[in-house]
């Protein structure tokens, strides 16, 4: 595996199995991501796409296959490794419903960082600094609640970044926004990539992602079949 | 983390959590408080048997109490005196008095009736136990007095005496002589408890010595100590004793039934702590389970961000903890507050209770409670709630992150 390259799946199967016939949600798929990409993952729904996710943020183990993230052989860990890779090395931004409900927008971006065992005024100040990335300086006792959905979304964003995770995993985050959101969502994670150089995997069906992306894999039936940059 | 997460969770369903808290401590405090009035009867009886005549131990000759006879006396040796002195150390022992008692037969008029005859010493007597203040006619023994006599009222009524009758006792003497005398009635008691009502004459130690042959000699000691000291007591007692011909007896070797009582209606308290406790521990299983499965989702993002099932589990356990914790404060307050009231206050039972009465039951109760009780009930409470969360914490445990997350 050569430097520049972050990740890297051989041969990823998963198959499900449901009304007494096997799905093969993930289907021989071989998968590359370079350090710093932008990457939308597209294709229709079922293809495959939620589980190519699952599989590469460890929260989910292949039936087959390799993986690889940043030269560890991440299917040999432990249950508890996973954990601690996950907390060390990736942020999560899912579709809906990412933040603690009982937490404040800050405390929630600050959670990880207390997970990893920062102190608390560090942590505070990181994710004051956080809150101002994502355009939601001063609205940071909020709870979940008391946040739009863009809002909580930004939130979430903010929290997958703080730790500084060499991969940015996002399942569908623009699907509960509209457009303009949705737009504006996509640019500062963008402009996040461009700036900070962490390395962004997004999986999507939503044009504005992959009008936003820098790298579009298509997938479909559990296979990549094509691979765009636009 | 742990515990402001679990205390947030509880303060976002205050409703939910308030009603459990409230039901934990209404739980809490109606058994603390029937245990305060089981205790409070039990404790009032077993100090009613020990203070009105039995006292707490009793020092006899060797196997007196089975066959009592005036051969099996006793003196006041140096042996004895110097156990005595030995155990009362720390001031252990209240009181005690020298008794002498046989059996006599009791004539008035034309009738008699079989009775223990005791010769007690009026002012030891006095500090020893209460058996004076059950006198309601007429007036107990003192010093001084000669041949006079106090009769439980049931053998008054018997023999058909008043105050100032004469009764005559008969009976033998140490050496199995017949001996009887003349005496004058002074008081009559009225206990309420049967065999002091019906079978009993108190007439002063001295004379009854001298009628018996028996100067210097007594059939048992009594001793008056409190319920903390009567088995350091005891033992020492039986310590300095050993092989010398005595026997240290406590109130409930000789009267084993009221013990026995106790500890029955002791393990029905038991069951009923069990049966309650399991409500506690459905109540606060259920605040929690729900409360969990409202938050699957959540803790699968918790999960995703790299945080341990353990720590999510001690989260569902430390809820449990605060919310039996909290019952436990609430409840312990209100059950300490019903029972230091009805402690003062009385609950008066006195409509319900003419048939109890007699067995040293006093018709007013007043609470107290055992503080092994009380932490057995506080306690059991508190594990029922970390019992309680034990399924909950387990099914934590049991969360695939991928289907957490995608839970609806
Ligand atoms: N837990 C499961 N049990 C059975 N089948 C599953 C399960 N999860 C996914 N699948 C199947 O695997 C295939 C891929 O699903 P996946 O969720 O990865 O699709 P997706 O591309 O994310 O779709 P969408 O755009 O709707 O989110 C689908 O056919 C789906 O039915
Ligand atoms: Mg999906």
């Amino acid at each position: 595996m050569s430097d520049h390259v972050l990740l890297e799946a051989g041969g990823l199967c998963k198959y499900y199995h449901s009304g007494g016939s096997d799905v093969a949600a993930l289907d021989q798929v071989d998968f590359q991501l370079e350090k710093g990409a932008f990457t939308v993952l597209s294709g229709r729904s079922g293809s495959g796409k939620t589980t190519l996710l699952n599989m590469v943020g460890l929260l989910d183990t292949p039936d087959m296959g390799s993986l690889h993230i940043a030269g560890e052989n991440v299917l040999a860990l432990s249950l508890s490794e996973r954990a601690n890779f996950r907390l060390q090395r990736i942020g999560f931004v899912f579709q809906a419903y990412n933040l603690i409900r009982v937490l404040s927008a800050r405390e929630n971006i600050a959670y990880v960082l207390q997970l990893r065992g920062m102190k608390k005024t560090e942590r505070l100040a990181i994710a004051d600094h956080w809150l101002f990335e994502v355009g939601l300086d001063g609205l940071g006792n909020r709870r979940p609640d008391q946040l739009s959905g863009g809002q909580q979304q930004r939130v979430a964003v903010a929290r997958a970044l703080a730790s500084k995770p060499a991969l940015v995993l996002a399942d569908e985050p623009t699907a509960n926004l509209d457009s303009v959101h949705g737009e504006s969502l996509m640019s500062l994670m963008r402009d996040l990539n461009d700036r900070c150089g962490m390395t962004f995997l997004i999986a999507s069906h939503d044009p504005v992602a992959m009008a936003a992306a820098q790298q579009c894999v298509y997938m479909q039936d559990g296979r990549i079949v094509s691979v765009a940059t636009p | 983390m742990i515990i402001s997460l679990a205390w947030r969770n509880i303060i976002r369903n205050w409703h939910r959590s308030m009603v459990t808290i409230a039901a934990v401590a209404t739980g809490l405090s109606a058994l603390i408080f029937l245990w305060g009035f089981n205790d409070g009867v039990h404790n009032t009886m077993m100090r009613n048997l020990q203070q009105v005549i039995v006292g707490s131990i009793q020092i006899h000759h060797d196997t007196f109490f089975k066959k009592s006879s005036l051969s099996r006396h006793i003196q006041q040796t140096d042996t004895l005196k110097e156990a005595l002195l030995e155990a009362a150390q720390g001031g252990r022992i209240k009181a005690l008095s020298w008794r002498l008692d046989t059996f006599a037969l009791a004539a008035g008029d034309d009738v008699s009736e079989g009775l223990v005859l005791l010769g007690m010493d009026a002012n030891a007597e006095l500090k020893t136990t209460r058996i004076a203040q059950k006198v309601d006619q007429g007036r107990f023994l003192q010093e001084g007095d000669g041949a006079a006599c106090v009769l439980g009222a049931t053998a008054a009524r018997n023999l058909g005496v008043t105050l100032g009758d004469d009764v005559i006792f008969l009976t033998q003497d140490r050496f199995g002589a017949l001996a009887a005398d003349k005496f004058q009635l002074v008081g009559i008691i009225s206990s309420g408890e049967m065999g002091i009502d019906r079978g009993l004459a108190i007439v002063p130690l001295n004379i009854l010595q001298s009628m018996l042959e028996m100067n210097g000699r007594y059939t048992r000691i009594v001793l008056q100590v409190e319920p903390e000291h009567l088995e350091a007591v005891t033992d020492s007692l039986r310590m300095s004793l050993k092989g010398k011909g005595y026997e240290v007896l406590r109130w409930y070797d000789m009267y084993p039934m009221m013990k026995q009582w106790v500890e029955l209606e002791n393990a029905f308290y038991y069951i009923f702590l069990g049966v309650v406790l399991l409500i506690v521990a459905a109540g606060i299983m259920n605040t929690v389970l729900m409360s969990m499965l409202e938050r699957v989702r959540e803790f699968g993002v918790m999960m995703a961000l790299g945080c341990g099932r353990g720590v999510l589990a001690s989260m569902v356990i430390v809820e449990s903890i605060i919310l039996g914790g909290l019952g436990v404060i609430f409840g312990l307050g209100l059950g300490l507050f019903l029972i230091a009231w009805f402690h003062s206050a009385g609950i008066d039972l006195s409509a319900q209770m003419d048939t109890v009465a007699r067995f040293y039951v006093d018709p007013i109760v007043y609470t107290e409670i055992d503080t092994d009780h009380l932490w057995q009930t506080v306690g059991s409470v508190m594990a029922a709630a970390i019992i309680a969360a034990i399924v909950p914490a387990w099914r934590v445990t049991r969360l695939q992150p991928v289907e957490a997350i995608h839970h609806v």
